[in-house]
C-alpha cells in the first residue's frame, strides 16, 4: 500500500534519512521503531508531505505522493497524528472534529460550517472515544490524555485508508494506552492500515504484527515481532544508545 | 439582563433604522461626513478581518487596494465618463484579481516576513503611482468632476446624502459576506490556518487556496470602499491614498475592537474614526495624530490584545460560570 | 528630500564633456560616469551597513523586527541637528553624546515593553510599528514638517581625486561608518558581552543553559542597537535632510539590506549594504532619479518570498 524507495533528506550537513526503503503492507498494523535520531518523524514527515525528500520516491497505492502538498496527501486518504498533540487549541472538540476535510469542492467550501450528517458522524466518533460530554469544550482545557484522543478521533473524521500514529502512548497512563491499543486493533479489523512510531516497546510488540527498524536514518531490519527482539543488529542499535528492548 | 443587552436582535435593527434615517435627522455638513467616514473605516476593517482576522495574516499594505480602486474609478470617469456609483462595483473586480495574484506571490511568507512584505507592497504601488505621471498624473493626483447623477450636480445641503447612503449599502454587503464566510467552511478553515496553519494543512485544508482567497475578497471591498473615496473628495494623490498609516488605521481599528470577531471592527471603527476626526480638527496642523493612533495601538498590543469584544465576553463568560457556580453550591 | 542625497556632483556641462548617450528612459552613463556612481554607491552602502547592523543585531538576538528602527535613526538626526544649531558641535563629535542617551532609551525601551511580548516573531512588527508612528507623531509635532539639516563648515566640499569627485559629507560618513563598524565587531568577537551576544544569536536555549542571562543581553543588544542608531542618525543628519515622516523611508532601506544580507548576520547587512548601495545609485543615473527606491522595494518583496534566509542568513526549519 505504502513504498518508501530510497528516500533520503539531509539537513545542513546532518543526513536525517539516508537512502532508506520500506513497504507497509495493507490492511496491517506495522510499527516503526528506532533509537532517537534514527529519522522516524522525519520520515513520517515526508510520507504527509512536510518536507521534500532530497532523493528517493514515495509511493501510496502505486501513485507518487512525494511533491504533493500535505492537504492533498490527506485527501489520498493519509491520516496522521502528531508527536505532541497538535490540536486547534481555542476551538471546541466538535469543531476540531468538524474542520478535517476529505473532499473538497467550491459548493461544499462555503457552504454551511458545521452540517448535521458531519455532527452525528462526529458524535459517533467522540462517543468511541467516550467524550461526548466534551463537544463544547475548548480543546485547550481538555487533560492531556483526552487531548490525544480527541486529535485521534478528529483524523478518523476524514476516513483515511492509512493511519500514521507518531507516539501515541507517549505521556500518557497504562489505562489509556490500553484503550488506545483496542481502538486502533478494532479499527484494523475494520481495513485501516497503521503505521506506529512508537519507544513503548510493550505497545509495538504486542499491537504491531510487522515491525521495521531504523538507525542512523536506514531500515537495518524487519519482521515479526519476535524476531525482532531476537535481532543482534536491533539489539546493537538500541544498546549501542541508552534504550532498552524487550517486554 | 446582560443577554438582552446584547443581543443581535436588538441592536442590528436598532442600528440599521439609526442609519437609514441619520442624514434626514443630522443636517450638520459636518456631521454627515464624520458619519460616512466613519462607516467607510468600518468596510475598510471588516474587510481586512477577513485575511487579518480570521486567517490571523496581518497585512499592512491594503491600503494599496483601497488606493487602486479609488484610481481605477477616477480614470474611468474621467475617461469614459462611468459614474463611480456604478462603475465601483465593477472595477473593483479588477482589484480583487490583482489582490488574488499578489496574494498568491506574498503568502508563501509567514508571520513577520507577510507584514514586511505587504509594506514592500503598498511602497512600490505608491512609487508607480507617483512616477506613472502620464496615467496617474504623478504626484499631482487625479481630480473628478463635482458629484452629481447626470447633467444634475447635488446642491451643496444635499451633496453628503447619497454617498451616506451608497456607503450603508456597502457597509452592509461588508458584513454580510463577513458573516456568511464567518458561519461557512472556508471560515473554519481559515480560522484553523490562524490557531495552526501546519495541522491545518495537514488535516486537508488547502491553506494556500483558503489564504489567498481571503486576501482577494477582502480586497474587493477595500476596492469599492476605494472607488467612493475618490469620487466623495473628488481628489486622490499617492502619497496619502498608498500610505502605509492607512493601512495602519484599518488594523489598529479591527484590533481594538477586536480582530477575528465579526463585529469587533465596526465597534472600533465607531470609536476610532470620530475620536481621530476630532484630533485632527483640535490639533490640525501638527502630526499629533500620529502619535495618538500609535499610542492607542501600543497600550491595546500591550495590555488588551484581544480587543474590546472579546475582553468584554470574557468578562460576561467568567461572570456566567460564577454565577452557575454559585447557584449549584447552594 | 532624496535629491540633495543621491546626484552625483556633476554639472551639465560635465556629463557632456563625458558623453552620455540616452536611450528612452534609460540613460546610459559614460564609464567615467558609471565608475565615479559605483564608488558613490559603496560610499553611500557604507552608512547603510552602518545604519542596519543595529537592526540585524537585534534581529539576531531577540528575532524581533524593530520596524522603528528609522524613527530612532530621525530621533538621532534631530539630537545632532539640536546639538549643532545650540551648541555648534560637529555632528561626529555629537555622537560621543548622543549614542549613550539612545541606548539608555533602547534598554529601557526593550525593558520595560518588548519584553512582555510573549511571541515576538509573530507580534514584534505592529508593535514596533507602533511605537514608529507614535515617535513619528511627537517628533513631528515638536519640531514641525521643515526639513533639516545639518551643515558644518566642510558640508559643501568636494574632494577631486583623478578627476572623480565626491563630496566630503559621503568620504567621512563613509568613513565614520567603518570605524563604527569596527568598534561593533571589536565589542563582539573580544569582549564577554560580545561573546554573550552571539552565543545567544547562535542557540538561545543553549547560551540560557551555560548560564547567560539573556534577558540581560537582550536588553543591551537592543540597546547597542539603538545607539548605533544614534551614529548613523548623526551621519544622517550631515549627508540627507529629513523631518519626522523620514523615518518611513529609511526603514524601508534597512529592512531591505538585512532582509537581503540575511536577517541577523552582520556581514551580510554590510554585503547587501554596498549592493544596494550601489544599485540605487545606479537607478538614479541609469533610469532616473525618482524610480531609484525602488530598488529597495523590489529587493525587499522579492527576498523575503524567494530566498527568505537572504545571502548569509540561516534557514530556518519549518515546523512539522
Amino acid at each position: 500500500m505504502l513504498e518508501v524507495n530510497q528516500i533520503s533528506k539531509a539537513f545542513g550537513g546532518i543526513r536525517a534519512v539516508d537512502g532508506c526503503s520500506l513497504g507497509v503492507e495493507r490492511g496491517s498494523i506495522t510499527g516503526l521503531i528506532g533509537p532517537n535520531g534514527s529519522g522516524k518523524t522525519t520520515l513520517f514527515n515526508m510520507i504527509t508531505g512536510f518536507y521534500q525528500p532530497d532523493g528517493g520516491s514515495i509511493l501510496f497505492n502505486d501513485q507518487p505522493i512525494h511533491h504533493l502538498l500535505p492537504s492533498q496527501i490527506c485527501h489520498r486518504g493519509i491520516g496522521r497524528t502528531f508527536q505532541i498533540t497538535r490540536l486547534f487549541w481555542k476551538m471546541t472538540v466538535l469543531e476540531n472534529m468538524i474542520v478535517p476535510v476529505r473532499h473538497t469542492g467550491w459548493r461544499t467550501l462555503f457552504s454551511q460550517g458545521v452540517k448535521k450528517h458531519e455532527e452525528e458522524r462526529a458524535m459517533e466518533l467522540l462517543e468511541l472515544v467516550g467524550l461526548t460530554n466534551f463537544r463544547d469544550e475548548e480543546a485547550g482545557k481538555l487533560s492531556f490524555g483526552q487531548q490525544k484522543l480527541v486529535e485521534f478521533a478528529a483524523i478518523l473524521m476524514s476516513d483515511p485508508e492509512l493511519i500514521l500514529l507518531d507516539e501515541p502512548a507517549g505521556g500518557i497512563n497504562p489505562v489509556m494506552i490500553e484503550k488506545i491499543m483496542e481502538m486502533v486493533d478494532a479499527l484494523n479489523h475494520q481495513g485501516k492500515t497503521f503505521l506506529v512510531v512508537e519507544h513503548n516497546m510493550r505497545l509495538v510488540m504486542e499491537l504491531c504484527q510487522h515491525i521495521i527498524v531504523l538507525d542512523h536514518g536506514q531500515k537495518i531490519a524487519e519482521g515479526k515481532p519476535a524476531a525482532i527482539q531476537n535481532d543482534p543488529l536491533v539489539l546493537e542499535a538500541y544498546l549501542g544508545s541508552t534504550e532498552h528492548v524487550g517486554a | 439582563m446582560m443577554r438582552l443587552l446584547l443581543s443581535n436582535r436588538i441592536w442590528l435593527p436598532l442600528g440599521l433604522a439609526i442609519l437609514l434615517a441619520y442624514p434626514l435627522v443630522q443636517r450638520s455638513q459636518y456631521y454627515q461626513h464624520v458619519m460616512i467616514m466613519t462607516m467607510m473605516a468600518a468596510v475598510l476593517s471588516s474587510s481586512w478581518n477577513i485575511i487579518g482576522g480570521y486567517a490571523g495574516y496581518t497585512s499592512l499594505g491594503h491600503a494599496a487596494f483601497f488606493g487602486l480602486g479609488g484610481y481605477l474609478v477616477a480614470l474611468a470617469h474621467n475617461h469614459f465618463d462611468w459614474h463611480p456609483f456604478i462603475s465601483t462595483w465593477f472595477l473593483a473586480v479588477i482589484v480583487m484579481t490583482v489582490a488574488l495574484i499578489l496574494g498568491w506571490i506574498s503568502l508563501r511568507t509567514h508571520g513577520s516576513a507577510f507584514v514586511v512584505v505587504t509594506i514592500a507592497m503598498v511602497f512600490i504601488f505608491r512609487l508607480v503611482a507617483l512616477n506613472l505621471s502620464s496615467i496617474t498624473n504623478g504626484a499631482r493626483g487625479l481630480t473628478q468632476p463635482r458629484p452629481g447623477w447626470g447633467d444634475v450636480q447635488w446642491s451643496p445641503d444635499f451633496i453628503k446624502v447619497p454617498f451616506h447612503y451608497m456607503m450603508l449599502v456597502l457597509l452592509c454587503l461588508t458584513i454580510f459576506a463577513s458573516w456568511r464566510i464567518r458561519q461557512s467552511k472556508f471560515g473554519l478553515g481559515l480560522i484553523a490556518i490562524r490557531e495552526d496553519e501546519g495541522k491545518a494543512e495537514a488535516v486537508g485544508i488547502n491553506t494556500m487556496l483558503y489564504k489567498v482567497l481571503a486576501f482577494g475578497f477582502s480586497a474587493y471591498f477595500m476596492g469599492v470602499a476605494g472607488g467612493i473615496y475618490s469620487y466623495f473628495f473628488t481628489y486622490i494623490d499617492p502619497q496619502f491614498i498608498f500610505d502605509v498609516f492607512t493601512g495602519v488605521t484599518m488594523v489598529l481599528i479591527a484590533i481594538l475592537g477586536g480582530r477575528g470577531t465579526l463585529w469587533g471592527p465596526v465597534l472600533g471603527a465607531f470609536i476610532m474614526e470620530p475620536l481621530g476626526n476630532w484630533v485632527i480638527g483640535t490639533f490640525g496642523g501638527t502630526q499629533i495624530h500620529l502619535a495618538v493612533f500609535g499610542g492607542i495601538l501600543l497600550v491595546v498590543m500591550l495590555f488588551m490584545p484581544q480587543g474590546i469584544l472579546p475582553t468584554i465576553s470574557n468578562v460576561v463568560k467568567q461572570r456566567e460560570k460564577a454565577r452557575v457556580a454559585n447557584a449549584v453550591s447552594q | 528630500m532624496l535629491g540633495q542625497a543621491v546626484l552625483p556632483a556633476l554639472t551639465q556641462r560635465q556629463s557632456l564633456l563625458f558623453c552620455q548617450r540616452s536611450f528612452g528612459i534609460v540613460t546610459l552613463p559614460s564609464t567615467h560616469l558609471l565608475i565615479q556612481t559605483v564608488i558613490l554607491g559603496m560610499l553611500v552602502g557604507g552608512v547603510y551597513a552602518l545604519m542596519s547592523s543595529g537592526l540585524t543585531l537585534i534581529f539576531g538576538v531577540m528575532r524581533v523586527i524593530n520596524v522603528a528602527h528609522g524613527a530612532f535613526l530621525i530621533l538621532g538626526a534631530y539630537c545632532t541637528y539640536w546639538l549643532f544649531q545650540i551648541a555648534g558641535l560637529d555632528p561626529l563629535i555629537s555622537i560621543a553624546l548622543t549614542a549613550p542617551v539612545l541606548f539608555l532609551l533602547g534598554w529601557l525601551v526593550q525593558r520595560y515593553v518588548l519584553s512582555r511580548l510573549d511571541n515576538p516573531e509573530r507580534s514584534s512588527v505592529l508593535i514596533t510599528f507602533a511605537l514608529a508612528i507614535t515617535m513619528e507623531g511627537l517628533m513631528g509635532t515638536f519640531w514641525k514638517t521643515t526639513l533639516r539639516s545639518v551643515k558644518p563648515e566642510y558640508a559643501s566640499q568636494v574632494i577631486e581625486f583623478a578627476t572623480y569627485r565626491f563630496p566630503v559629507t559621503r568620504l567621512i560618513g563613509f568613513s565614520a561608518a567603518i570605524l563604527v563598524l569596527l568598534m561593533l565587531y571589536i565589542i563582539l568577537q573580544r569582549t564577554n558581552l560580545g561573546r554573550a551576544i552571539r552565543a545567544t544569536i547562535q542557540d538561545r536555549n543553549a547560551a540560557q543553559l551555560v548560564g547567560v542571562n539573556v534577558q540581560a543581553v537582550s536588553a543591551m543588544t537592543f540597546g547597542i542597537g539603538i545607539a548605533t542608531a544614534a551614529a548613523g542618525g548623526s551621519l544622517l543628519s550631515m549627508i540627507y535632510s529629513f523631518n519626522a515622516s523620514s523615518q518611513t523611508d529609511w526603514i524601508t532601506r534597512i529592512l531591505s539590506v538585512i532582509v537581503l544580507g540575511g536577517m541577523g548576520s552582520l556581514p551580510g547587512a554590510l554585503v547587501a549594504a554596498l549592493i544596494l548601495g550601489m544599485m540605487e545609485q545606479l537607478t538614479a543615473v541609469v533610469v532616473t532619479l525618482y524610480w531609484s527606491p525602488i530598488v529597495f522595494y523590489l529587493f525587499l518583496f522579492l527576498t523575503l518570498i524567494f530566498r527568505p534566509q537572504g545571502l548569509m542568513g540561516e534557514i530556518t526549519r519549518e515546523k512539522a
